[in-house]
């Protein structure tokens, strides 16, 4: 549905690129995490998506028509629900519904009807006439939520949809998000919340200084990482333990012990068997099963809440 | 192009936000009323000198006929004198007392002996003495000066027109003045409330500009604007949007403004605002002018701005320097010719003159043109320039 070849973009007197030859494709029913650091150039990929930000260099394609073509045509194929409270404060729930609503295609019964249908599945109805600044921060989000899907867009893009909500108001929209994509939504997710990420995502792409370091499938990235073997010895003797390990890949000293990326699972026994020999104790030891927190920082070499 | 609806929903949002911004509402409609109401007031004498309510005391030394004719002539233009107290120097100094009149011994005779004529302005002879309170506007104690001596100096005439014989006295009426003083073409009467109304109309008007910029960067900050943008609202659209809300603002502080003048003013003891032989047409179209300046000016202060710090000061400012600038506060005849020069380039200014013309000099569509190219053409220049910041700031 979504594809975008070769992006690149520079703000006007910023030395760094924002985004550097970005490619990257997003399927209808599927949920695409964007993970990165802050300005790994998320928002301004989001951005270029809505069709706030000119594009300099590559392409964006939805449905194999150029993004500006589609949006011309009909602007509202693709909803963004931003890391703002995207609506007006001092209206009511249901006023800011009615004017976003009216401001797109929407009038008369049909308005009236998505407007309940979106109250309803942000469980919003009973707070239809509260003002929207006396709301708790999880049903602001809803909220937001709510007024992105008022005109059925095809291509969902929510920019940091959880920050400040409670755990259970946080649930409540990973499900719905998760529940739009399998009525054929296409959604873009960022976060800085990884198993926010890791409970919604059927892809990841993971950006870091406007360049994409990697994507796939979550279950592939995760396997492809699980190769790396977690090692610390008595005495946190790093120095002797990479000299001891060199031999078996890149090893990367720790806080606590070394990280070694194994070419084979079969190499385990001779690294243990080397540590050994050369007259260390192992005290810690963790082979495999990385999260995408881990991949994450092993890439980017940061944490996403830097 | 926007739909009509999407173009109305646009247009009711921002009536909503509007109407919910208490603080904004303050400031444009309560503000310039209680100006309008405390100003009108206060300078009330300045337009109408108080002749009747000043209070003053005689002093009459002279108990002659002619003192006793000149002080009941004086009262009855000036209102009935207070009893003149034992200590009534310090009530005059002090400012109890306004003024006092004091009637030499020997006046009567002066006047009744025309050999002995001399001019009673002269204080090594005066023989009434007018002697007021030190605060005494200068302009009120001019006029009660000029009127003492021509009333001394009408009694003066009516003594020697007395003696003359008569034949040569037939048909002389001393009341005969070859001085005529009108105002040209007959509009209402200047007075504090037909100054007062244009001129903080005017300032309230363009109010609207700490308004719009304030509710600018708030929908610009919360990320309303982004999802405005994004459902195909195009940048000129919701410039467009916010012109028609306020422009209808304006009207209703007009109204609003307009209708304090003639109805609330004299219950509350001022005069009332005249509308007498005011040309409609001239005063609805300079009414728009000045509304589309305000609202133009107020869009792109708001594309200029970041942050509501910058929102809340620098539309507050602009609007006082150019009320102070453009004779709101001080009116231009007054200010001196430097200042003067310098008013003509306050758009408050232009539509200050644009409605004084209407309002007191009865004018028409044709002699506020020029105001109304000029703040048309402000206008103009104003939203291009909100419009290229608006591109620049998305």
């Amino acid at each position: 549905m979504l594809s975008i070849r070769n992006l690149s973009f520079r703000y006007a007197a910023a030395s760094d690129a924002a985004l550097q030859e970005v490619s990257l494709d997003a399927a209808r029913g599927e949920v695409l995490g964007l993970l990165g650091p802050n300005g790994a150039g998320k928002t301004t990929l989001i951005a270029h998506l809505c069709g706030l930000l000119p594009i300099q260099s590559g392409t964006i394609t939805l449905d194999q028509l150029p993004l500006s073509t589609q949006l011309a045509r009909n602007p509202l194929r693709i909803a963004l629900a931003p890391q703002e409270y995207a609506f007006y404060p001092s209206l009511s729930v249901v006023e800011n519904l009615a004017c976003f609503a009216g401001v797109g295609s929407l009038s008369g019964t049909m308005k009236k009807s998505r407007m309940l249908e979106c109250l309803a599945f942000a469980q919003l109805e009973r707070y239809s006439a509260t003002r929207a600044d006396r709301l708790s921060g999880g049903l602001k989000r809803r909220l937001n939520l709510a007024i992105a899907m008022l005109h059925r867009p095809e291509l969902l893009l929510f920019d940091e949809p959880t920050v400040g909500v409670d755990p259970q108001s946080r649930a409540f929209l990973l499900q719905a998000i998760k529940k739009l994509a399998l009525e054929g939504c296409a959604v873009i997710y960022t976060s800085h919340y990884m198993e926010e990420v890791e409970a919604i995502a059927d892809r990841v792409v993971i950006l870091d200084r406007g360049r994409v370091l990697q994507q796939g499938a979550l279950d592939e990235l995760l396997s492809s990482s699980s190769a790396h073997l977690l090692l610390a010895v008595d005495g946190n003797n790093n120095e002797r333990l990479v000299a001891a390990l060199s031999s078996f890949g890149h090893v990367t000293p720790q806080r606590v012990g070394v990280k070694i990326t194994l070419a084979s699972r079969d190499n385990l026994a001779r690294v243990v068997a080397a540590v050994e020999a050369a007259g260390l104790t192992i005290s810690h030891m963790r082979f495999g099963d990385d999260n995408l927190e881990q991949l994450f920082m092993s890439l980017t070499h940061s944490s996403l809440r830097d | 192009m926007l739909p009509l609806h999407s173009f109305l929903a646009l247009i009711k949002k921002e009536l909503l936000t509007l109407s919910r911004d208490i603080h904004g509402m303050v400031a444009l409609f309560l503000m310039p009323m209680v100006f309008i109401i405390v100003m009108s007031m206060a300078l009330k004498d300045v337009y109408t000198p108080p002749a009747t309510t000043l209070s003053y005391a005689v002093a009459d030394q002279d108990h002659g006929a002619t003192s006793a004719k000149l002080l009941a002539r004086w009262a009855q233009q000036h209102g009935a004198p207070q009893t003149l107290p034992q200590d009534w120097h310090n009530e005059v100094q002090s400012g109890r007392l306004k003024y006092v009149l004091v009637i030499e011994a020997g006046f009567s005779s002066l006047i009744d002996n025309p050999g002995l004529i001399d001019n009673p302005g002269s204080n090594s002879t005066a023989k009434v003495r007018l002697l007021a309170e030190p605060g005494l506007g200068n302009a009120i104690f001019e006029t009660h000066r000029v009127r003492l001596a021509a009333m001394v100096t009408q009694l003066k005439t009516e003594r020697l027109l007395a003696q003359l014989p008569p034949a040569l006295n037939a048909g002389a009426n001393i009341n005969d003045s070859p001085v005529v003083a009108e105002r040209m073409s007959a509009g209402p009467r200047p007075t504090a409330v037909q100054q007062n109304v244009p001129a903080w109309l005017v300032f309230g008007m363009f109010f609207v500009v700490a308004s719009i910029a304030g509710l600018f960067v708030e929908e610009r900050s919360c990320g309303a604007l982004a999802r405005l943008l994004s459902l195909g609202v195009k940048p000129w659209q919701l410039i467009a949007s916010k012109i028609a809300p306020y422009l209808l603002v304006n009207g209703l502080q007009a109204a609003l403004m307009l209708g304090v003048g003639i109805w609330l003013m004299p219950v509350i003891g001022g005069e009332a605002l005249s509308l007498q032989g005011v040309h409609w047409g001239a005063l609805l179209l300079m009414l728009f002018a000045i509304s589309l300046a305000a609202v133009s000016m107020a869009l792109a202060v708001a594309c200029l701005v970041t942050t509501h710090a910058q929102a809340a000061t620098l539309g507050p400012i602009l609007n006082v320097l150019m009320a102070a600038l453009g004779g709101v506060m001080v009116p231009v005849f007054v200010m001196p010719p430097v200042m003067q020069k310098i008013a003509v380039y306050s758009p408050m200014n232009w539509g200050l003159e644009g409605l004084l013309d209407v309002l007191l000099r009865n004018g028409e569509v044709g002699s506020v043109l020029n105001e109304i190219a000029t703040l048309t053409g402000f206008s103009v220049l104003m939203l291009a320039i909100a419009f290229l910041l608006f591109r620049r700031r998305v």
